[in-house]
């Protein structure tokens, strides 16, 4: 396979195309597949073999292909994404005149990976270059993929098995990427409310719905909608295939934020064994009320947690933490009438800075409205006064 | 053809899309259009480049001369009484006009060079927005808001990046963060905040772009004023997260960073204290979060101090809340809180929100108007204050 000639390979094409093998064909379109290295076949002038053996569109699109390996191993990304655009766009139209089948998804899997792959090279080309702008080309590329994605959401005559509406997760994942990638979350939401309102979410490959739980998740997350994004990341992680360590370590860096948050800790050997052993600290400092402790551990590994984009929902888990301490002073002085004082005393040796008397009421208050506290402040007698029964109730019953 | 070029640079420029756009972009022929976004850079993407040296296109000039559609700021002095008034080519600004099919809006003589549009956008502060002749303020805001987005209609056809480009931006985020606050409660058929929020947060973000290419001394200031004025927006927060350390080390930047926790944790008392330190200009971005802000201090003590026997001295409450005695009763009244005498009584089941519209927020602005104290606003907006 790797070394046939360039009549033998459009052959091969024919026939996947005439006997609708779409698994075949998009082999032969796939960068994943061992042809593309084939120096036989990186042409820079395809167009009129590819007319002789194969119908209009499908010799545009195996000739832009073509072409498309002639840049890669030319390393010349910016013209590889253009090709590739091509390639996508001639898919389209004999997509679209495909009536009720949908033998070419596969296809069009492989070649609208392809795109964003190629989209995301040629912008990092142009950069180097420092030429272009951040997402212009991915933005491009999503562009297309919407294009995509429009033929398989209005494809409503077929039936089930015909449908081209099996596409569209898959799709939908693509521009995931892409969106998360050029910080464009808001145009993630139509695409939910398309899967929500569509009968075959629950039936889509679990490798697709594994992906789809993720980027949810982290929208969720991102709105601050702690609780479905648990949810999501939660079914995402237990849902992944075992042998993907490295995608089940980067849905737990966005899972155990949220578990954090919503009181559930986790444990030594879990970080160990995902290598994710920056969230030690802050664990171990979350749990014992340790703001000090809180403040450095995000501190050192601030770089991580920016990059990741949790920091900012790490710095939410000092509530938590403030509920713990003050907890321990309730517990320290075994009484229902806490002075005030004590817990700036607490709070100062956390080195809090600049803080008072005030904003140990305000923090208090915030911890009552938030029901970490069960309880209220006599500002009369500068006392925290606790329920009887379960001042401080636990963290997954609250909020 | 030129025409759809404009079009598109205008749209890759601005910096955040929303979702009306999106739709529109998206329902374009995709096919087409990719095919002609090939073909369009294959002519190496002629940019125009204005010669137009005036800060209004002759053209244009004659033309609304013509119509009779000068700005009375436009008018040449001693013929505003005239049936036809005449223009006064020192004065006449080019206007804002909508890009539409057929219209050639890259025509170079129309177009103003980065040095004019400078030029211009000075004229426009220092002439017209600081007059103290030229009333009343809403009207005067209605004609710079108008020629700014001429301002920078010009620059994203001609793509001017660069110090000129950063320096216009810098003037019109501050004269919309200052007329955010100035006009604050003002009918909304004179001015609209929302739409006067459009236009900051793209101006804002494209300066913002500008900021990752090269050295600008001002970095520091909008970054912050960004923040502020974004508080709460988890992309703000990131953005300013991921700011390279020299910058987000720096001093304005932390006091906004301080300010922006204070926001999240939800801590008014904290963050009330902080926006104390803030200047005049960064107290008027931070402003619109001000009532939120407030409220948020009212609903956590009324769960937290609620208890009938507990009374709060009234005059504490008021040093919290930044405010006076008369002010800090008008808002308890608002949102339900019970006042005797001189203690709030604080009751978790007394908080309500209040009707929209009672509360006026220029009332409760004192805070912010403490600062401007000694400053002009041409000082503000060029940033030498």
């Amino acid at each position: 396979m790797a070394h046939i000639t360039i009549n033998q390979y459009l052959q091969q094409v024919y026939e996947a195309i005439d006997n609708h093998d779409g698994s075949f064909c998009a082999e032969l379109l796939s960068f994943k597949h061992a042809h593309v290295a084939n120096p036989r076949l990186q042409l820079s002038s395809p167009e009129e073999k590819c007319q002789q053996v194969l119908e209009v569109p499908y010799d545009e699109m195996v000739a832009a292909h073509l072409r498309c390996t002639y840049a890669v191993s030319n390393h010349d990304f910016v013209e590889a994404y253009k090709c590739q655009t091509l390639v996508v766009q001639s898919f389209l139209r004999a997509f679209q005149s495909h009536k009720e089948e949908n033998w070419a998804l596969p296809v069009m899997f492989a070649v609208t990976l392809d795109l964003r792959i190629f989209a995301n090279n040629a912008e990092q080309q142009l950069l180097k270059k420092g030429k272009g702008k951040q997402g212009d080309m991915l933005e491009k590329a999503a562009e297309l993929l919407m294009g995509c994605f429009r033929v398989c959401a209005s494809d409503n005559r077929a039936g089930i098995d015909d449908s081209k509406k099996w596409g569209m997760l898959f799709l939908i994942n693509q521009l995931f990427k892409i969106y998360f990638k050029i910080n464009k979350l808001h145009l993630c939401k139509p695409l939910i409310r398309a899967i929500d309102s569509s009968n075959l979410k629950d039936d889509y490959s679990m490798a697709q719905r594994v992906t789809y739980k993720y980027y949810v998740g982290r929208k969720a997350m991102f709105d601050s909608d702690y609780k479905p994004a648990e949810e999501y990341l939660s079914f995402s992680f237990q849902h992944c295939h075992r042998s993907s360590q490295r995608n089940k370590r980067m849905i737990l860096i966005y899972l155990l934020p949220v578990k954090m948050l919503l009181g559930h800790m986790p444990s030594h050997q879990l970080l160990r064994k995902y290598d994710l052993m920056q969230f030690a600290d802050v664990t171990k400092a979350v749990s014992e009320g340790n703001l000090l402790l809180l403040n450095e551990a995000l501190a050192k590994h601030e770089t991580f947690f920016i990059r990741c984009g949790i920091f900012l929902i790490l710095e939410k888990l000092k509530i938590i933490t403030y509920r713990n301490l003050f907890k321990k002073v309730y517990q320290l002085l075994k009484t229902h009438q806490l002075p005030l004082d004590a817990f700036l005393v607490a709070l100062k040796m956390m080195q809090v800075d600049e803080v008072d008397i005030d904003e140990v009421q305000c923090i208090l208050a915030n911890l009552i409205c938030e029901g970490h506290i069960k309880g209220y402040i006599s500002h009369q007698h500068q006392k925290l006064v606790v329920s009887k029964a379960n001042p401080f109730p636990p963290l997954s019953s609250s909020s | 053809m030129n025409n759809r070029a404009s079009r598109r640079i205008s749209y890759s420029r601005r910096g955040h899309a929303v979702e009306r756009e999106w739709r529109q972009k998206h329902n374009q022929g995709q096919w087409r259009e990719a095919q002609e976004t090939i073909e369009e850079e294959k002519k190496q993407d002629p940019v125009p480049r204005g010669t137009c040296l005036c800060m209004c296109p002759a053209r244009e000039l004659q033309r609304r001369e013509a119509q009779n559609l000068l700005h009375r700021f436009e008018v040449l002095a001693g013929s505003e009484k005239d049936r036809r008034p005449r223009a006064d080519p020192l004065r006449v600004v080019k206007e804002y006009a909508r890009p539409a099919a057929g219209k050639d809006s890259t025509r170079p003589t129309d177009l103003r060079p980065p040095a004019v549009l400078l030029k211009t956008v000075c004229y426009l502060i220092d002439n017209i927005a600081t007059s103290p002749t030229l009333q009343p303020w809403i009207d005067v805001y209605d004609f710079v808001f108008d020629r700014l987005r001429s301002v920078r209609q010009d620059m994203i056809i001609q793509r001017v990046s660069g110090p000129d480009c950063v320096a216009i931006l810098e003037r019109i985020v501050r004269f919309l963060i200052y007329a955010s606050y100035r006009l604050c409660g003002e009918p909304l058929r004179l001015y609209d905040p929302r739409i006067n929020d459009i236009h900051l947060q793209e101006s804002l973000s494209w300066l913002l772009e500008c900021y990752t290419r090269g050295q600008h001394p001002n970095q520091e200031e909008f970054q912050a004023l960004s923040l502020l004025y974004n508080l709460g927006s988890g992309r703000a927060t990131q953005h300013t997260m991921e700011l390279p350390e020299r910058i987000r080390s720096s001093s304005v930047v932390c006091l906004a960073l301080s300010l922006s926790r204070a926001f999240m944790e939800r801590n008014p008392v904290r963050l009330l204290r902080l926006a104390r330190k803030l200047d005049f200009l960064q107290s008027c971005a931070l402003h619109r979060h001000l009532q939120a802000c407030r409220r948020d201090l009212l609903l956590i003590y009324s769960h937290g101090h609620s208890s009938r026997n507990c009374h709060f001295p009234l005059h504490k409450l008021a040093d919290l809340l930044a405010l006076d005695v008369r002010l800090t009763t008008c808002l308890c009244q608002a949102y339900g809180v019970v006042i005797i005498r001189d203690a709030v009584v604080f009751s978790k089941t007394s908080f309500t929100e209040p009707d929209v519209g009672r509360l006026q927020c220029p009332n409760f602005h004192e805070l912010v108007e403490n600062k401007q104290s000694g400053l002009t606003i041409g000082g503000i907006i060029h940033g030498c204050a």
